[in-house]
Parts: C-alpha cells; structure tokens; sequence
C-alpha cells in the first residue's frame, strides 16, 4: 500500500511562461512565478529571473534543481572573467558561457534558458538556449510551457525601437495570457528593466494583471 | 494473501528469517534472537550465532541475510578492535552505534542487508544502552525496546503491551523471553531456540530457552 | 603495504562494492528492502524576531512506524538547524556532513556562518546526486542579514520563502499557514500557529503522527523545544502484563562474571534537551 503521495519523487519544476524583448534603451524580462511538483504548486512567489552579473540576468524554465546550478556556475564564470578582464562581460560572452554548459550537458539537464542583458558594445540583446543547448540572438523571444499559447500575439504586437513602458505593457500583455491559458503557470508577473543604468525590477501582482476575454 | 504450503517472502532480509529483541531494564539490558537458520521455507542449521559479543558489556545483533551477518560482524570486530588500540579505552555502546551506522552509510548506495540492533551498558557508567538502524545506518535510540527481523512487526505487538519502566534483570529476562517467544511462535521462518542475554555491571547471564520446534 | 592483517584505511565517501551483487539479487526476484522514510510533515516560518522550525516525531518502515519519537530537526550550527523529510539516513547524515563542514568555516572565518552559505553548501551536495539523495531539507537561521527560511528539495533546488512546509503533510500544514500566516506575527502566535500546522499533519496525513517538535531561532539565542506538544497522548495501561518468574522453560544456564578493575564514581546528568 503506498499511502503517502509521490512528494518525494516528483523534481522541482518550473513549467513557466517566461519572456526577453529588445527595446530602445535596453532589454525587458518578465516571468511568471509558479514553481510546482506534479499539480501541486510549490511556490507561488518564484523569482524565476536570476541575476548573473549586474548586467545579465536569465529567465529559467524547466527544471527547478538544474537551471539554479547553471546560472549559479555560469555566474561564478563570468564574475571571475569580469575581474580578470576588468569591466563588465558582453552579453554575448554570457550567452557562450549558457549555451556550453547546456549543450556539454545535453543529455542530463532539462533546462531552457532566456539570457539578456546590455553591454557597451551591442546594447540591450536577448538570447535563446533552448533545451539541447543551441544559441540564437532573436529581438524578442518567449519560453516555457505557456509560450505556445501566445507566439502569436508576440509576433502580432512586437515592434522594434519601442520605448520603456510600451514594451513593459506588451511583456505583461503577454504573460497575461500565456499564464490565462496555461495551467503550469501563474501567480505574480516579475519585470525586470536593464539598461546602461542597470536593473529595475517591478512585480504585478496576480489582482493587477490586465484582464482579457474569459468566455 | 494466506498460503497453505509455501511461503512467500517480501525481502531479501526474510531470506534466512531471524527475529531479534532488545530492552532496558533498571540499571540491565536485554538482547535476545532465535536460532534459526533457513533458505525460504527449508530449515537448514538450529544453532546459528546472530548476536555477537563485541565487549564486556556491549551486544551486538546483526538480523537479516546470513552471509552479510558475517561480513558485517568481521568488518565490526576489526574496526572496534583497531579503536581499542588506537585510544587505549572502551567503546561506549553510543559509539559503537554510531560506528556501525556510519558503516552502514558509507554502503548507502548497495547496502548490506542487515538491520543491526546495540545493546549494552557504557563502560564507564553503566547507563543502559539499546539502539536499532535500518539497513542503510539510520539510528533509532529509544527508551524502552527495539526489534528486528523478520518477526519484527509480532514483536513489536509483543514488547508493547509487556515493557514496562525498571524492570529488575529476573523481570526483564521473562519479559524479554515471552516477547521473542510468542512473537516469533507466529513467525514461520523464525525460531527453533532462543537465547537471551541479560547483561549487568557485573555479569552477562546468557540463557538458552525451550521452545517449540516447528 | 596492505596485507590481510592489515588492511587499506578505506577510502572517503561511497561505497559501491555490495552494487553489482544486490542487482543481481533483484533481477533474481528479492526485490530490494524499503530504508526507513520519513513521511513526513516539517516546516518553517520568519516571524518577528527570528524564525521557528516545526517537525513532527513519526518515521516509518514502509507501513510500520519504526519510531514514535524521532528528532526530525538537527543541529547544523550554533544560529542555524535544519529539517529533514524524506529518507531518514539521508536527512541525518546529510546535515551532519554539512554541520561539520559549517564548524570549520566558522572557526576559518571567525564569523557567524550566513545562511545562504549553509543553503548553497546543501544543494550543491544534493544536486551531486541527481536526487539519488532523498533529503528534502527546511534550512532556518538567522544571521547578521536576518532570519532566513530556505527549502531544499532532493534534486537540489531551492527556493527562499517566508513561510514553507514540506514532507507528505506538506499540503495540510500550508494550508494553516496560507490562512493564518502574516508577517508581524509575535513569538506566541508564531509558536501557536507552527503547532497547528503540524498538528494538521500529524492528524491528516498518515505518514505524519506522534508529537510536535519545535525550535526558535532568535538572533543571539536558540530554544529546541523537544514535544512542545503531544499530539497523542497514549492511555495509561490499567493492567501489568508481567509474567511470573519461572515462566519461561530454560534449557541451559550461563554466567559470565564481570570483574571491575578500576571504579570510578561520576555524578551523571540528566541530558540538557533545552537547547
């Protein structure tokens, strides 16, 4: 008889809803915040945008144990290269760092990564590392379970050169929905703004999302 | 499911059968086991040493698979003995519990399958001492009994309604003999004899019993 | 040179030489014995002052409870312990890893060990073993940043919270805790509502039971409150069941004398479980 419930096999995971848009000055982030194992949820407050260096953050979706170790060696790296270098790391060179953990690793880790970030070089910048380790620059890119529900209305609404608090609306917009839609995602909207000046985080809480259609 | 002619086992460690008890008493412990030693349902040997003499006051009893209850013993003796030379003193029996299971630990990853049981009188104090883990080396220290073996489950029936707070060493060897006696009697894969140690600060009298042999 | 009197110290860590032997014993049909498990409910909260650790006494062999009374929550360092559910030896020995591993980095450091380092120390150990270490741990302290609650889950996650609950009574205890939960609570209500969320547990859910186990953390100061509550209190026994002297038939008798050389008298202390 197996009278307790399968708490202990079932992995941390994050079926998320999470997302990277390119604007004007910079970069904009949003996450959801559920964390669940099997139905039960976790964690409702999850902060699921994870800062590397002062200016890198990635959003981390799938699951919960591996994603937190890549970003905290990725991290590790990029701190060490930041010293050794004496100014802040491309975004780029993050993304590199991402991406080779995630694909040495293919086989083990069950991990897609949204790295963005600005640097001097090239600005504000979104990478996608989806699950099998590849890399690719995109303008705007959504992950997780829930962005199959809203690629649609990314790609109808994304302009590029938006200004700070159109694309801050069009992220929430998106999340909004994807976490509507999506059962593995939910609870808080968490934003984070990065920019020469650095980050601004912000968090809409789930009475604040903005309503659309509900049948 | 009951069965007439054969008899289904759960584990590898109700492979040989054993069943193994020990209790504190007022200023005495008691460990006691059966002496069966069969393959399944086939009674092979009625004299089969499961619990050892690691010490003047220390007891150890190893139920579980035969051929781990020898390894494991050797490995024990070694290490215990190498204490002893090493720091010219006794082992404790809280010591050598906590030797035994990091032992067990060290193997967590494939076990031996043996759910030691401790029991004895510190060396120094003479503080009753009884102490059972699981195959993997996780300590239970209570105040009153532990169990093992395949009988486990009948004797922890048994020791709970019989135990009682300062029981002299008489007292606590009938206690400690009923318990194992009656609970291993609705045990078929373990009996056939029993020995009971009660070990005090100045003596260990080791009793064997009369029991049925079916 | 190792010969058989005298063989190699063996080596540190896990051992993997019994493995090949039990998996040819499983593919032979003895299936491989269950470890003992805590099914268990534990949890933590921050209130006002501190944080307060919360663990029922209940472990279990499969469906036997094997200990009516275990300590669920450990010592890690002097302003930090941490709760374990799930396979008992794994919580046990886990903390007691890391509990060593924190004494020397702050006699190295001459600090007050963070909580983060001991929560960091953990689930890199966790996630070494791609869960195959069943600890699901709620690591509590307070430290010169403030009180922390941390869970840690057996694959290595983990997530920081004001308020967790972990174990198979995890769901009937965060249900206390989403209801009654805020963040100004008083040592009292904080104390009262970690025994309800454990009595919750212990009283809903099957792998939970036995007593209430409490421990606060203050800055500076620590209270292990061992049965804080019993939750089930057992019916005093009307009846003694001992059997006369000479029930028992007795075959042979054997005596072995004990001589004490060297007595030494020593005053003996009830254990200190206060803290």
């Amino acid at each position: 008889m197996d009278y307790v419930n399968d708490w202990m096999n079932a992995a941390e995971s994050t079926g998320t809803s999470i997302m990277a848009a390119e604007f004007a000055d910079g970069v904009i982030i949003g996450a959801d915040s559920r964390t669940t194992t099997g139905a039960y949820i976790a964690n409702r407050v999850t902060d699921k945008l994870t800062k590397v260096t002062d200016h890198i953050y990635c959003c981390r979706s799938g699951s919960a144990a591996d994603t937190q170790a890549i970003a905290d060696v990725v991290s590790y790296h990029l701190n060490f290269h930041a010293m050794e270098l004496g100014e802040q790391p491309l975004v780029e060179t993050g993304a590199a760092v991402f991406r080779e953990l995630c694909y040495n690793y293919r086989d083990s880790l069950m991990a897609g990564i949204l790295v963005a970030g600005w640097d001097r070089k090239k600005g504000g910048q979104v990478y996608s590392i989806p699950i099998g380790g590849m890399c690719v620059r995109q303008a705007v890119s959504i992950g997780g379970s829930g962005s199959s529900y809203v690629y649609g209305y990314v790609d109808a609404n994304y302009k590029t050169g938006m200004s700070k608090e159109e694309c801050v609306n069009f992220v929430i917009n998106t999340l909004s929905l994807a976490m509507a839609r999506d059962g593995s995602s939910g609870g808080v909207v968490r934003i984070g703004v990065i920019t020469s000046e650095g980050v601004e985080r912000r968090v809409v809480l789930g009475t604040e999302l903005p309503k659309f259609y509900e049948g | 499911m009951t069965q007439l002619n054969f008899i289904s086992f759960q584990s590898i460690l109700s492979y040989n059968g054993s069943a193994m008890v020990a209790m504190k008493g007022e200023r005495c412990v008691s460990i006691a086991t059966d002496k069966r030693f069969g393959i399944q349902a086939q009674t092979v040997s009625m004299d089969f040493p499961k619990v050892f003499e690691m010490g003047p006051h220390l007891y150890l009893g190893l139920p579980g698979l035969a051929t781990d209850i020898g390894t494991v013993y050797e490995k024990l003796r070694f290490r215990k003995n190498l204490f002893e030379l090493r720091e010219n003193r006794r082992m404790s029996p809280q010591i050598f519990s906590a030797m035994v299971s990091n032992m067990l630990y060290e193997k967590r990853f494939g076990p031996f399958f043996v759910e030691p049981i401790v029991a004895g009188l510190d060396p120094y104090t003479c503080v009753p001492y009884v102490c059972n883990m699981d195959l993997i080396g996780c300590r239970n220290e209570p105040e009153d009994f532990v169990t093992g073996g395949s009988a486990s489950a009948q004797l922890f029936g048994m020791c709970e309604s019989l135990w009682e707070p300062n029981m002299g060493p008489d007292d606590l060897f009938e206690t400690t003999s009923q318990a194992l006696i009656n609970a291993f009697d609705r045990d078929a894969i373990s009996g056939w004899g029993a020995i009971v140690h009660i070990i005090e600060k100045d003596k260990v009298t080791t009793r064997e019993l009369k029991t049925r042999m079916d | 040179m190792a010969t058989v009197l005298a063989p190699p110290v063996s080596e540190s860590g896990f051992s993997f030489e019994n493995c090949k032997r039990n998996a040819e014993l499983i593919k032979k049909g003895f299936p491989a014995p269950k470890a003992t498990k805590t099914g268990t409910t534990i949890v933590g909260i921050i209130y006002r002052d501190g944080v307060i650790l919360g663990a029922d006494t209940r472990a279990t062999e499969d469906t036997t409870v094997s200990d009516k009374n275990c300590m669920k929550i450990h010592y890690l360092a002097p302003n930090m312990y941490c709760c374990g559910a799930g396979t008992a030896a794994d919580t046990e020995k886990t903390n007691a890893m890391i509990a060593s591993q924190l004494e020397l980095h702050r006699l190295n450091t001459n600090r007050i060990v963070p909580v983060a380092t001991a929560n960091q120390m953990l689930k890199q150990y966790l996630f070494r073993y791609q869960g195959y270490i069943g600890a699901a741990l709620i690591l509590g302290g307070v430290d010169n940043t403030g009180p922390h609650i941390y869970s840690i889950y057996p694959h290595g996650s983990t997530d920081k919270l004001p308020y967790t609950t972990m174990g198979s009574g995890s769901l009937a205890a965060m249900a206390v805790f989403e209801s009654r939960w805020h963040k100004d609570l008083s040592e009292e209500e904080g104390k009262q509502l970690v025994r309800d969320a454990i009595a919750a547990g212990i009283f809903n859910d099957l792998g939970s039971g036995s007593n209430v186990d409490l421990c606060i953390i203050r800055k500076g100061s620590v209270d292990f409150l061992r049965t804080y509550d019993e939750a089930n209190k057992k019916g005093v026994r009307q009846a003694s069941y001992r059997y006369p002297k000479g029930t028992t038939a007795i075959l042979t008798t054997k005596t072995k004398n004990i001589v004490v050389e060297e007595l030494s008298v020593r005053q003996i202390e009830a254990m200190d479980v206060s803290s």
